[in-house]
C-alpha cells in the first residue's frame, strides 16, 4: 500500500511534535524513520495508525484521501503498529491473544486458528506455540507473536517502534530477515529506529526528523556520519575506553545458584573489583536479570554465598543491601523505577535518609534544582516525572542514586535513548568508577557492551561464562557465545 | 520508544491541571444532582423543597446544627483513618469492621471496669485505647493477610466485616445479653457516669469534637508533611519503584493500616460513649462506608475531606426531615451513592480524555 | 436554582452556619399549654404500613384526632436501634420533634426504652408515653420516679389466648409453631398465653390429650427482619410449614407469616396463621387467616393526651384490658380479636364461646402452671397476679423453643 503524508502538523501545547511533515513511502519499501528521542517520530506514527488526530494535513492511502479515527479503524484500512511494550494479554494463551482480537461469533474456530498460527509461524521460521501462555514468552517471541498476529489480521502496512529494543541479536537477525521478506511480498514497512546500524541494515530509504521536522530524505548507500549531522545537526563523538578498574575485591560470589520458574543457574563464582564494570550478555531472559537481581538482594540465591567487603550477605534483603552502597536501577523507568503521579522534588525527598519527621521543602526544592542542573534534566522541580521524556527519565534516575555508592546495578541503561544520551550516561557513569563504584549491566546491544565493560559475562541457556576480559574479544565472538556456540 | 508528550511542564500547568480536575469534580457534583432531582420529579416530589428541607434540616436551629456536628465527628475520624490507606494505595474495604470491633472492645471495657472504684473518667481514656486497640487489630489482619498471605485487601476486609458483624451479634445474642432478654437492640447501656456529655442545649459532646479536629489536622499533616506521608503517598502510586528508593513497603502498608484501624477504633469507641452506649449489631452506623464515599469524592484530599464530610453529615441529620415530608429517609443515601458514583464515571472518563490528549 | 450550585458553595456556606450558630442560644423549652390543642409526636419502631405493630399505633393517631380535633401529629418510621434510616438516635429525634413543638411524645417500642427514659429525663417538660415498657410501674422491677412519663400497654395476653384458642382448634397436625420476635417479659408472657389459650381449646372442646399438642416457639432476634441481623421470618414461617407445622402464630410486627401461608396454600397445602397487632391483617388472607389479636390504642391515646391538655397528667403505668362486652368496641376495648375468613363456623363458635368465658372470669394464669424447666411456677389454684404474668421467667411447660 502506497502511504502519502501531506502537511500533516500536530502540536502539544508550546511543543510542536510535527512541522509540515511531507512524506510519501511506495509499496514494498521498508522505510526507516530515523531521529532521536522527542524528534516527533512516534506521534506521527501514532497520527497514521489513529491514536491521535493530527491538527492538520492529510493521509492519503494509495492516493485516497482516509480520516484514520482509531487503531481499530487503522487495522481495518490496514495499517498495523507493532508497539515497542507489545500490546498483548499476558495471562493468556497465544491462541487467545489472536481470537480476542477478531470479530468472530461466540464460538471461535479454535483448530483452524490454531492452524493459522502454526502455519503462519512456520512461514516465518518462528517457534511460537499457539497454546503457550503469554507471559511466559520473552519480549523477542511476544514480538513475532504481535507481526504474526498483524499479518492474520490482514494488515498491509507494518509499523514497527523500535522493535529490536530488548530483543536478542538472534531474534533481531530474523525479524530483518521477516521484513525484507514481507517488503519482498510487496508489504509496506516502516521502521522507526534511533539506531544507525539498524536502519542503514535494514532500510530502502530513510527519512531523518529532528525536532518536529523532517529534516531529510536519504537514499542508499548511506554515510554515518551524513546521518549523526542530520540527526543532531552537528558531529557526535563517542568517548575513548577509560577503565578505573582496580585490584580490590568489592563482591565475591561463590557457588552461587538462582532459580526462577522457568530457569536455573549454578555454580556462579566471580569476583567483583572496586572500579570494575561488568556486563551482562545474552538472550533475554536467560538469566542476567537473575543475576542482577541476586546482586541487588532482591532474590535470594537458592545457594551459595555472597559477600560484600568481605561480610556474608547471602539472605539478607535489599534494603541492608542499600545501605551498604548498592543501588538498582530496573530497565522499565515507569514501572520500577519512577513513581508516576509524583515530582522530581518528590523524588528526591524519598531517595535521601531522613531521620527528621517534616518534609523541608525549601532545601529539597533547592537540592532538585542543582540535581536538575548537574544531571541536565529538561523539566523542573514540580515536573511529574511521566511528563518527561524517556532520556530524562533515564537521567533522572541517575540522578536519584545516593551520593557514596559501591555497586551499581543497571537493566538496559540507555535502551531507547539516542546515542547523545546515552554517552551523556556512561560518562556520568565512569565518574562513578572513578569513586570507586563498580558497575553491573546488562545490554542487548553488544557494542555497548563491549565499549563500557571491563570483563563479560554471557548467559546462555542456564549457563554462565567464565569472565571474558572485554579487550581480548569481539562482537562475532560473543554472538557465538549468545547464540549458544562455542560452550 | 521515544516520547512525543511535551518534556516539561511548567507549574502554571500543574495548576491549570488542578482546576480541570476541579472542574471536572464540580461537574459531576451537578449531574448527580440533576440526576436526583429526577429521581425526586419521577416519585412526585419537588426536588427544590427536598432540598431546602434537607438543608434546614440540618443547619436550622443550634441542636440540629449540633446534631450535624456530632454525626461529622465520626464521619471525619473514619474518612481521616481512610485517607492513610488510600494514599499507600489500599482499599480498607474493612473499615467498617474495624469500627464494629473498636465499639467492641470499648464496650467490653466498660464492662470489665464497671462496678470497680476506678475514676469514671479513667475507665473512659481506658475504654478509648481499647477501642483502638480493636480497631487496629481488626485493621492489621487484611493488612497481614495482604502481606504475607497475598490476600487482596478488599476481599480480606469484606470477609473481615462480615465477622466482625458477627462476632457483635453474638455478643449482643450471647455472653453480652441483658437478663432475660434476647434481642437485637443492643446490650445494656454503660452507666451514665460513663456516657460523654453534651454541652447545653447541644446534642454535641464537646470532648469528641475536639479530638475530630484534632485527627482532622494531625492527618493533614501527617500526609502532606512529613516524609512518612510522602512514603505513603510513593507506596499508594508505585510500591514496586517505592521499594527500590529504599521504602520499607511492607512496614509501611502495616502501618497504613494500623492509622487507619486506630482512627476507626476511636470512631467506635466515640460511638459507643457519646451516641449509642450499648454494642448494637451494626455499630459502625455505616460511617466506615460513607468514609469511603467521602474520600473517593475529594480524591483523597485530607482538608477537603473534613469540608465534603459536613456536607455527608448534613445529608445524614437532614435527612430525617424528609420523613416528615413523606419522602423515605433512604433519599440522603440515594443522593450519597449518586453523588460517588458520578464523580467516579466522570475521573474514568477524564483519565480516558487525558489518555487521548 | 439549587442544583445549579456547586456543593462547593453548599459547603462553605454550611461550615459558615455551623460556626455562625454554634454560639447562638438553645431554643427555649416548651412551655405547657392546657386545654388548647396539643403537637403529638410519634417515634414508630416499623413503618407506618407495616400491617402490624407499627400501623396500629399509626392508625389510632387517627382516632386522636377524630376525639381531640384539632390535635397535630409528627412521626418518624423506622426508628430504632441501628436503623439506617435515621443518623440520630431515638432521643435526638425525639427532642427534634419537641422542637417542632410537640409536647406529647409516643415512643412505640421497647426497643425505645431507654432511649424514651433518656429523653423523659432531658425534657421535663415534654410529656412521654412509651408503649409497652414498665418503667413507670411503681411495683415493678424496674421502677424509675419520672412525672413525665406514662405507661401503656394492653392485655394481649388475652389476645394472645384466642389467637391459641383458634390455632389449636383449626390445627390438622396438633403442631403449632410460635413466630417470636426477639425474647423478653412481653415475648415470653405472650408466647406462654397463646400455649395456654391452645391447650385449653385442644383440650375442652376439642377434647384431646394435651400431650399431642406440639407448641414450638422460635425467636427472630427483633421485632421485625434486620437483614443479616435477625433470622428472616420468611425462613422461618417456611420452616414450620415444611416441617409439619400447619398453623403459625405470629408474634412479630410484620406480616410474614400470612404471606408464607398464602403461598403454601397456592400450591395446594393446608396450612393457616394468624396475623398479630393490626386489626385489618387479615385483609386479603381469606384462605389461611383465623383471625388477628390486634390493640386498639385509640381511647387509651386520647385519655393521655387529653390529661396532658388539661393538666390532669400523672405518671402512670397502664395495663389496659378488653372490653368484654364487645371486645371490637373501637370506642372501649383496648384488645380485640378479628375472626379470619379460614376460621371454619364450628371453630368461630367454639372462639365465640371461648371469649364468653374468659369474659365471665376463665384465667388461664392460673396453677397449677410449671415452668418450662419443670419448676412449678403457680401452685394448683393459685392465680398469678399482674406481676407473675408481666415478668414471666420462662416458657412453660409442655413449650418448645428457647426461653432467653
Amino acid at each position: 500500500m502506497k502511504i502519502t503524508l501531506q502537511h500533516i502538523d500536530k502540536s502539544f501545547g508550546k511543543v510542536h511534535a510535527n512541522d509540515d511533515i511531507n512524506l510519501t513511502i511506495p509499496s514494498g519499501t521498508i522505510q526507516g524513520i530515523l531521529g532521536e528521542n522527542g524528534a516527533g517520530k512516534s506521534t506521527l506514527m501514532k497520527i497514521l495508525t489513529g491514536y491521535y488526530q493530527a491538527d492538520s494535513g492529510e493521509i492519503l492511502l494509495d492516493d485516497m484521501k482516509v480520516k484514520i479515527t482509531s487503531p481499530e479503524d487503522a487495522v481495518v484500512r490496514g495499517i498495523g503498529m507493532l508497539h515497542q511494550d507489545p500490546l498483548d494479554f499476558p495471562p493468556m494463551k497465544v491462541i487467545d491473544n489472536f481470537l480476542l482480537g477478531t470479530k468472530g461469533g461466540l464460538f471461535p474456530n479454535r483448530k483452524q486458528v490454531e492452524n493459522e498460527i502454526l502455519r503462519l509461524s512456520n512461514e516465518f521460521d518462528f517457534q511460537i506455540n499457539p497454546d503457550a501462555f503469554v507471559e511466559t514468552m520473552t519480549v523477542g517471541e511476544r514480538q513475532q507473536l504481535e507481526i504474526l498476529r498483524l499479518l492474520w489480521l490482514g494488515v498491509k502496512v507494518l509499523i514497527l517502534d523500535e522493535p529490536t529494543t530488548g530483543i536478542s541479536a538472534n531474534q533481531k537477525d530474523k525479524l530483518f530477515a521477516t521484513l525484507v521478506k514481507l517488503a519482498s511480498q510487496g508489504l509496506t514497512v516502516i521502521f522507526v529506529s534511533h539506531k544507525l546500524e539498524e536502519v542503514e541494515q535494514l532500510c530502502n530509504r530513510v527519512a531523518v526528523f529532528r525536532q518536529g521536522k523532517l529534516v531529510g530524505e536519504v537514499d542508499p548507500p548511506y554515510r554515518t556520519d551524513q546521518f549523526v549531522y542530520l540527526m543532531f545537526g552537528k558531529n557526535v563523538e563517542v568517548g575513548e575506553k577509560a577503565s578505573f578498574c582496580t585490584d580490590d575485591t568489592y563482591i565475591k560470589l561463590k557457588n552461587i545458584g538462582l532459580e526462577d520458574y522457568r530457569l536455573r543457574l549454578k555454580d556462579i563464582n566471580l569476583e567483583i573489583k572496586s572500579g570494575e564494570i561488568i556486563g551482562l550478555a545474552g538472550m533475554e531472559g536467560s538469566g542476567q536479570r537473575l543475576f542482577l537481581r541476586m546482586l541487588a538482594g532482591l532474590m535470594r540465591p537458592v545457594s551459595g554465598n555472597i559477600y560484600i567487603d568481605g561480610v556474608d550477605f547471602t539472605g539478607k534483603n535489599y534494603h541492608v543491601f542499600q545501605n551498604s552502597g548498592v543501588a538498582y536501577l530496573p530497565a522499565s523507568r515507569l514501572e520500577e523505577g519512577l513513581i508516576p503521579g509524583m515530582t522530581l522534588t518528590e523524588h528526591f525527598i524519598l531517595s535521601e535518609k531522613h531521620r527528621e519527621l517534616f518534609v523541608d521543602q525549601r532545601s529539597a526544592m533547592d537540592l532538585t534544582e542543582e540535581r536538575i542542573k548537574t544531571f541536565n534534566i529538561k523539566g523542573t522541580p514540580v515536573s511529574q516525572v511521566e511528563q518527561l521524556s524517556g532520556g530524562n527519565q533515564q537521567r533522572a534516575l541517575l540522578a536519584l542514586l545516593r551520593k557514596r555508592l559501591r555497586l551499581i546495578l543497571m537493566e538496559h541503561p540507555t535502551r531507547g535513548l539516542d546515542i547523545e544520551s546515552a554517552i551523556w550516561i556512561w560518562s556520568k557513569m565512569k565518574e562513578r568508577c572513578k569513586d570507586c563504584a563498580s558497575i553491573v549491566f546488562t545490554s542487548s546491544d553488544l557494542d555497548e557492551i563491549l565499549q563500557y565493560s571491563d570483563r563479560i559475562l554471557v548467559f546462555f541457556g542456564g549457563l554462565v561464562s567464565p569472565p571474558i576480559n572485554a579487550k581480548s574479544t569481539t562482537v562475532d565472538e560473543l554472538g557465538q557465545l549468545i547464540g549458544g556456540k562455542g560452550w | 520508544m521515544s516520547i512525543q508528550t511535551p518534556a516539561v511542564k511548567t507549574s502554571a500547568n500543574g495548576r491549570k491541571k488542578g482546576l480541570l480536575d476541579f472542574g471536572i469534580r464540580l461537574s459531576a457534583v451537578i449531574l448527580a444532582f440533576v440526576f436526583t432531582s429526577l429521581i425526586l420529579l419521577l416519585v412526585k416530589a419537588d426536588p427544590l423543597e427536598a432540598y431546602k428541607t434537607l438543608v434546614t434540616g440540618a443547619f436550622s436551629t443550634t441542636s440540629k446544627i449540633t446534631s450535624v456536628a456530632a454525626s461529622w465527628v465520626p464521619l471525619v475520624i473514619a474518612t481521616s483513618g481512610l485517607l492513610f490507606t488510600f494514599t499507600a494505595g489500599l482499599w480498607n474495604i474493612g473499615m467498617e469492621g474495624q469500627i464494629v470491633l473498636g465499639s467492641v472492645f470499648a464496650v467490653g471495657a466498660f464492662r470489665l471496669l464497671d462496678n470497680t472504684a476506678m475514676d469514671p473518667t479513667l475507665v473512659i481514656i481506658i475504654a478509648f485505647i481499647a477501642g483502638a486497640l480493636g480497631g487496629i487489630l481488626w485493621a492489621l489482619l487484611p493488612g497481614l493477610m495482604k502481606v504475607y498471605g497475598g490476600v487482596n485487601e478488599i476481599f480480606g476486609g469484606l470477609g473481615l466485616n462480615f465477622v466482625a458483624k458477627t462476632i457483635a451479634i453474638w455478643l449482643i445474642f450471647g455472653p453480652w445479653k441483658r437478663p432475660g432478654v434476647a434481642s437485637s437492640s443492643g446490650t445494656e447501656w454503660i452507666d451514665i457516669k460513663y456516657r460523654l456529655v453534651n454541652m447545653p442545649g447541644t446534642n454535641l459532646s464537646l470532648v469528641i469534637l475536639i479530638i475530630a479536629v484534632i485527627v482532622a489536622i494531625l492527618t493533614a499533616i501527617l500526609l502532606k508533611g512529613t516524609h512518612f506521608g510522602l512514603k505513603l503517598k510513593a507506596i499508594g502510586k508505585n510500591y514496586k519503584a517505592a521499594y527500590l528508593l529504599g521504602i520499607p513497603t511492607t512496614r509501611y502498608f502495616l502501618m497504613a493500616f494500623g492509622m487507619c484501624g486506630l482512627f476507626a477504633g476511636i470512631t467506635g469507641a466515640i460511638l459507643v460513649t457519646s451516641k449509642q452506649y450499648s454494642l448494637i449489631p451494626d455499630a459502625g452506623f455505616g460511617y466506615g462506608f460513607l468514609g469511603l464515599l467521602v474520600a473517593m469524592l475529594v480524591n483523597y484530599h485530607p482538608i477537603w475531606s473534613s469540608i465534603v464530610a459536613i456536607f455527608f453529615a448534613a445529608l445524614t441529620i437532614g435527612n430525617t426531615q424528609l420523613q416528615y415530608m413523606g419522602l423515605s429517609t433512604y433519599f440522603a443515601g440515594v443522593l450519597q451513592g449518586i453523588l460517588v458514583l458520578f464523580v467516579v464515571l466522570v475521573d474514568g472518563l477524564r483519565k480516558r480524555l487525558v489518555r487521548r490528549m | 436554582m439549587f442544583t445549579k450550585r456547586s456543593w462547593i458553595f453548599v459547603s462553605v456556606l454550611m461550615v459558615a452556619l455551623l460556626v455562625l450558630t454554634a454560639c447562638a442560644k438553645p431554643t427555649a423549652a416548651p412551655t405547657a399549654a392546657p386545654v388548647e390543642p396539643l403537637t403529638v409526636g410519634l417515634l414508630l419502631v416499623g413503618p407506618a404500613n407495616d400491617a402490624g405493630w407499627s400501623q396500629a399505633h399509626f392508625d389510632s393517631m387517627a382516632y386522636v384526632q377524630e376525639k381531640l380535633p384539632g390535635t397535630e401529629l409528627l412521626y418518624l418510621e423506622n426508628v430504632y436501634t441501628g436503623s439506617t434510616a435515621h443518623t440520630m438516635t431515638p432521643s435526638e429525634l425525639a427532642a427534634d420533634m419537641a422542637a417542632k413543638g410537640a409536647k406529647v411524645v409516643i415512643f412505640n417500642s421497647d426497643d425505645q426504652k431507654d432511649h424514651a427514659i433518656k429523653f423523659a429525663q432531658e425534657n421535663p417538660d415534654v410529656f412521654v408515653i412509651h408503649a409497652s415498657g414498665d418503667t413507670a410501674w411503681k411495683e415493678g422491677k424496674n421502677y424509675i420516679d419520672l412525672p413525665n412519663l406514662k405507661n401503656i400497654m394492653g392485655r394481649m395476653e388475652y389476645g394472645k389466648m384466642i389467637a391459641g384458642c383458634a390455632a389449636a382448634l383449626t390445627s390438622q397436625t396438633g403442631k403449632i409453631g410460635f413466630l417470636g420476635p426477639l425474647i423478653n417479659d412481653e415475648t415470653r408472657r405472650f408466647a406462654a398465653s397463646s400455649y395456654l389459650g391452645a391447650k385449653y381449646c385442644w383440650e375442652n372442646y376439642l377434647g384431646k390429650d394435651p400431650a399431642e399438642l406440639e407448641f414450638k416457639v422460635t425467636w427472630i432476634g427483633f421485632w421485625f427482619n434486620i437483614p443479616g441481623v435477625t433470622l428472616d421470618p420468611t425462613q422461618v414461617a417456611d420452616d414450620f410449614f415444611n416441617n409439619g407445622y400447619d398453623v403459625i402464630i405470629s408474634s412479630i410486627d410484620t406480616t410474614e407469616a400470612v404471606t408464607e401461608a398464602k403461598k403454601f396454600f397456592a400450591e395446594g397445602k393446608q396450612v393457616w396463621a394468624v396475623p398479630y397487632d393490626y386489626s385489618g391483617a387479615c385483609e386479603g388472607a381469606d384462605d389461611v387467616c383465623l383471625g388477628v389479636e390486634y390493640f386498639n390504642w385509640g381511647p387509651s391515646y386520647v385519655e393521655a393526651i387529653k390529661s396532658a391538655m388539661d393538666g390532669t397528667w400523672v405518671s402512670s403505668f397502664e395495663l389496659v384490658g378488653p372490653d368484654w362486652a364487645d371486645i371490637n368496641n373501637r370506642d372501649t376495648s383496648m384488645i380485640g380479636f378479628n375472626k379470619g375468613g379460614a376460621l371454619s363456623a364450628e371453630n368461630a363458635a367454639f372462639v365465640d364461646q371461648f371469649i364468653a368465658e374468659l369474659g365471665a372470669g376463665l384465667n388461664l394464669w392460673t396453677g397449677p402452671i410449671n415452668l418450662q424447666d419443670g419448676t412449678p411456677y403457680l401452685a394448683d389454684g393459685e392465680v398469678g397476679t399482674d406481676l407473675q404474668v408481666w415478668y414471666l421467667p420462662q416458657l412453660l411447660e409442655g413449650m418448645e423453643g428457647k426461653s432467653e
